[in-house]
């Protein structure tokens, strides 16, 4: 008998039949093999990782004489007390799907009565669960990478872990590319250290680099061992199509379509059965969730809005409403991309740019789960330029050319928090945490003296020789294990593990009833008593903060500010960058095919009248004078990432010829250097501006001149436990520990210039910021380009959004005593005038 | 006097901003000092959190170097010499023991401030004859807290004062100022490790903002 067979029967018993990629996997499974299964959402990734334990357990168990517990009638404390100990971890990314996991791994163990328990562990999981889970832990435990860092920050870590047999870490494509992955990787060195025959198997979406993916994840002795990536169900057919707005008018420039397309959204809507409108900001979610009730009032109570800011209980009710089909819509953010399965959704609309192909791919998977129907995603411009992304978002999926996600390399900021994690629990002996922490993906290659200053800088805070007066944090104990004794310094650090960054949140909660949510502290701090503001969908009054509780009240009327949080605008993509770019060379030549395309025919015929449709073998350069100064506009049309870099790099060049400063600002096409006087873009270039050479000494250099390091801080200070974010009980001590990143930054480049934390912040900046790779490769791609450069008497349409950009950086090369003098003069005169 | 530094009047008397963030009164040869707040990197030590030291050796040098330039026979702070209990560190005390011994003649007047009576009063031996906010001195009324006072003109600190410039070509800056308001000025912090608060400002409050080595009184335009 085959040792799968006790699956096939279930499946059987269901009228289903295993994938063959499933079978392929269990048998990896029993066999001791680790690996990486990548496969598009809904098509059985879950089973296929969790049926290999269940039939590993079947088949240890076949023989024992000892019957299970099937067909016994027992409490559920007996039954939770007689479960198997810890066999699986299941680490998911976002503890909203922690729920939705159980409740499907639940399934076959509730009808084939396994003695198994299968319990979440989340920052949501209550007191008393969270005290029942300490005095014994389930067969299976869903959890988060920080409440997994939370285990390893106990004193009883490893007696907690002997039997565990398989780590899954779900949506792996999702978690890879950031410090949250770093974490994972360190915390899975750990799990593998303490038990070494466990195996290690990721989900993922399909993703451009899978065997970086892989041997991230499994990090390197398992990697090299016998593991595999599994391929499973093939993606289904895709149409992505667009709302094209009626009437495209040429002005005004900014072409902000704002929510004027609502009534063929609701048009849409009203077409599916069940819909969701993705957004790509939580504000969005909120503007839209508004205008469409705002249109048809009589669907209140049949739509709904998602977003990560919201009460746990909200969402789960909405999600319960779209399994259920109860709700006819729900406005959402990427907060909706991952998870289970909402079968009834049969209309997905994408609300602005989608930014990348997999997150395209990604949404448009949530519909269609009907045999037999397609995927459908249908785009909806916020801005009018955005049409060309869609077409060009559309030949991207055509040509399977999907995002790769890159791994975080040795972040130091991580490691100190993972060692200070670790010697809050058991301690540890250093030269076997150096092994365990070698053997992760991100730091193979982590040369002996980072290790050391690291390890300096959670016990002395530096090298033995310039060690922190009245600092200890880690201290190496008698039995030589290294802990941190201190309780209040463990206290606070387990209550600041993690690598998310975002400003201090607020709870928003009823006067008298139920918390809506959490916004961020600045939105709050800007608002009196009787203000108004618009959250969850739901128009409240601001009464006053107390207890770090924004208390509310609802509010008669909509109107009112809408909060803004904090997040990470998504680049556009290298491969939808290259697929914009051809876009543009073929209307260049007068060649509009697409619906699309033929829409925005005459925004980008002004755009040729008046300057130039660049190519992909053209690098456009726009000179305009206004009365704010002298700009000129750059378009690589790469993504607003190396824009960013860009800018930071010409803006250096410039200014090294003549005194001279700029203030910058990039978007996902372009960026804008904007100077009181004119600059010198003809000699510059002739200097080498665009010169590829040179960039390694010449990026720093701007660098330095701009704020981006310091910027880059934040996260790092928070990371490695230089800041606190808000927590309950910190009180008076707490308030006198805090201190901005920034004053961190400019204290230790001031005081401890070799602290290995700013040379973070400054690759970071790079490598992740400016993407230094992608933005070296477009130097040289500009370097080969036709420079074409236009003096346009006013701002043509591409450069138009750059031009009403309000957020911007700065490059000088003035001193600040003649910058602020020369500011100062020319308001003055301005005044005087 | 020396480049940089920018002589004004207030309520009648003569006095000089530093671009050391500190104040001069020339009639009383008094320099007057706001929020040093010494300790606070040993604060964040002693609670596990690595902060190089070096902030409070640096200010101390720069009162030195002030009172040599101005020729000071008397400092005055403001409120928040120590930062906080935990910070009470025998290595920032060395420093200023240090100091004061080759210092002997300059007299010490420390006005509490709040940090000040959780830290508690500087150990005996430096000869800091501290008072309770306010504290009357000639036309002024010395404070921690800017709050108007019936008295006089209030000189305080507290707020750590910064000021955001805005300029053409949409440029901005932020640096630590002097607020100098009808009826209370505000002096900036003089520690490096104590950060910025904007404060707002009306037109008639004269805002005197710190340039590297320079102070440059701020137009009410470019404040906005």
């Amino acid at each position: 008998m085959s040792r799968t067979t006790a699956g096939e029967e279930w499946f059987a018993s269901r009228g289903w039949k295993p994938f063959s990629f499933q079978r392929e996997v269990w048998n990896a499974y029993l066999k001791g093999e680790s690996g990486l299964i990548h496969a598009a959402t809904g098509t059985g990734k879950t089973f296929a990782a969790w049926w290999a334990p269940l039939l590993e357990y079947l088949a240890e168990t076949s023989n024992d004489s000892e019957p299970r517990l099937a067909g016994k009638v027992v409490s559920a404390r007996a039954q939770r007390k007689a479960s198997v100990p810890l066999r699986v971890l299941w680490i998911t990314p976002l503890r909203a799907l922690a729920g939705d996991t159980a409740g499907a791994l639940l399934q076959p163990v509730t009808e084939l009565d396994l003695p198994w328990s299968i319990e979440t562990r989340t920052g949501d999981t209550s007191a008393t669960d969270r005290s029942r889970q300490s005095r014994k832990l389930p067969s299976a435990l869903i959890t988060t990478p920080e409440s997994l860092s939370l285990f390893l920050s106990r004193s009883d870590a490893s007696s907690q872990f002997t039997d565990l047999r398989l780590v899954v870490v779900d949506e792996w494509h999702e978690l890879m590319g950031t410090k949250r992955g770093v974490q994972t990787q360190l915390a899975l060195a750990r799990l593998r250290a303490i038990c070494p025959n466990l195996r290690t198997w990721g989900l993922s979406a399909t993703i451009g680099n899978l065997e970086e993916a892989r041997k991230s994840l499994l990090g390197r002795t398992q990697s090299k061992g016998k593991s595999r990536i599994v391929r499973g169900v093939e993606p289904k057919n895709i149409i992505v199509d667009s709302l094209i707005p009626p009437k495209i008018e040429r002005f005004p420039w900014a072409g902000h379509l704002g929510t004027q397309m609502v009534p063929q959204v609701v048009e849409a809507i009203e077409e599916g059965e069940t819909s969701i409108v993705f957004t790509n900001t939580r504000s969005q979610t909120e503007i839209w969730y508004q205008a469409i009730l705002e249109h048809r009032p009589d669907w209140a109570g049949t739509i709904a809005l998602h977003h990560g800011s919201l009460d746990r209980k909200t969402r789960e009710w909405v999600e319960e409403g779209l399994r259920s089909a109860q709700l006819r819509c729900v406005v959402a953010t990427s907060s909706l991309d991952l998870g289970v399965d909402f079968s009834p959704v049969d209309r997905v609309l994408q609300i602005g740019s989608p930014k990348g192909i997999a997150r395209l791919t990604q949404r448009a998977g949530r519909s269609g789960h009907r045999p037999g129907v397609a995927s459908r995603v249908t785009c909806v411009p916020t801005h009018t330029l955005e049409l060309i992304e869609v077409a060009a978002a559309r030949d991207g999926l055509n040509a399977r050319s999907i995002e790769s996600r890159y791994p975080v390399s040795r972040p130091l900021d991580v490691l100190a928090q993972h060692i200070v994690t670790i010697a809050v629990g058991e301690g540890f002996v250093p030269s076997e945490l150096l092994r365990e922490v070698r053997d992760t993906d991100a730091y193979a290659d982590l040369p002996d003296d980072e290790w050391e200053w690291v390890l300096g800088f959670v016990s002395n805070g530096g090298h033995a020789l310039k060690a922190y007066p009245e600092y200890s944090k880690v201290v190496a104990g008698e039995s030589g294990r290294w802990k941190v004794e201190d309780k209040a310094i463990a206290y606070r650090h387990r209550m600041s593990i993690g690598t998310i960054v975002s400003d201090a949140h607020i709870a928003v909660q009823y006067q008298r009833g139920a918390r809506i949510g959490s916004v961020e502290e600045s939105f709050i701090a800007r608002l009196t008593q009787g203000d108004r503001f618009v959250f969850g969908g739901v128009p409240l009054e601001f009464i006053r903060v107390r207890d770090m509780v924004a208390w509310v009240r609802r509010a008669p009327n909509v109107n009112g500010a809408i909060p803004r949080w904090m997040g990470s605008r998504l680049p556009l993509s290298g491969e939808l960058a290259a697929a914009l770019r051809e876009r543009l060379g073929e209307a260049g030549r007068g060649v509009y095919h697409d619906p699309e395309m033929k829409a925005i025919q005459p925004i980008l015929e002004v755009q040729k009248k008046w300057s130039h449709i660049p190519g992909p073998e053209d690098f456009l350069i726009e000179k305009v004078k206004s009365r704010e100064g002298h700009h000129l506009f750059f378009f690589p049309f790469e993504g607003r990432l190396v824009h960013e870099g860009l800018a930071a790099l010409f803006a250096y060049r410039i200014s090294r010829i003549h005194p001279i400063t700029f203030s910058m600002s990039s978007n996902d096409y372009g960026f804008e250097l904007l100077s009181p006087d004119e600059a010198l873009l003809g000699e510059a270039i002739e200097r080498g501006l665009l010169d590829p050479s040179g960039l390694i000494d010449d990026i720093p250099a701007s660098l330095n001149a701009t704020e981006m390091a310091r910027r880059q801080f934040r996260e790092i200070a928070r990371v490695a436990g230089l800041v606190f974010p808000g927590f309950p009980r910190a009180g008076k001590t707490a308030r006198q520990l805090q201190a901005s990143s920034g004053l961190f930054f400019d204290v230790f480049q001031r005081y401890d210039a070799g602290n290995m934390l700013l040379g973070q912040a400054h690759r970071e900046v790079l490598e992740r910021q400016l993407e230094r790779t992608r933005l070296g490769l477009t130097l040289q791609r500009i370097a080969k380009a036709k420079v074409v450069i236009t003096t346009p008497k006013r701002t043509p349409p591409l450069a138009f959004p750059l031009l009403v950009d309000r957020t911007r950086e700065r490059v000088s090369s003035e001193n600040l005593t003649d910058r602020i003098r020369r500011m100062q003069q020319t308001l003055e005169r301005a005044a005087g005038s | 006097m020396r480049e940089g530094d920018l002589p004004v009047k207030i309520a009648g008397e003569e006095m000089v901003l530093l671009p050391e963030r500190a104040m001069y009164w020339s009639s009383e040869k008094a320099l007057l000092i706001a929020d040093p707040h010494w300790g606070k990197d040993a604060t964040f030590r002693a609670s596990g959190i690595p902060v190089p030291s070096g902030t409070a050796d640096e200010a101390i040098a720069r009162v030195d170097c002030l009172v040599r330039r101005t020729g000071a026979r008397e400092v005055i702070f403001l409120g928040d010499l120590l930062h906080a209990r935990e910070g009470r560190s025998p290595v920032v005390f060395a420093s200023l023991t240090q100091w004061r011994s080759s210092n002997m003649d300059i007299r010490l007047l420390l006005i509490r401030g709040n940090h000040d009576r959780r830290a508690g009063d500087p150990p005996s031996d430096l000869g800091v004859n501290c008072e309770d906010a306010p504290y009357r001195r000639g036309p002024f009324i010395l404070d921690h807290h800017p709050r108007a006072s019936a008295e006089g003109y209030v000189l305080a600190g507290h707020v750590h004062p910064g000021v955001r410039i805005y300029g053409r070509g949409r440029q901005s800056e932020r640096l630590p100022c002097f607020f100098i308001g009808e009826n209370v000025g505000i002096l900036p912090a003089f520690g490096d490790f104590t950060g910025l608060a904007d404060i707002s400002s009306s037109d008639n409050d004269e805002i005197y903002a710190i340039a590297d080595a320079t102070v440059i009184r701020i137009a009410s335009a470019t404040r906005i």
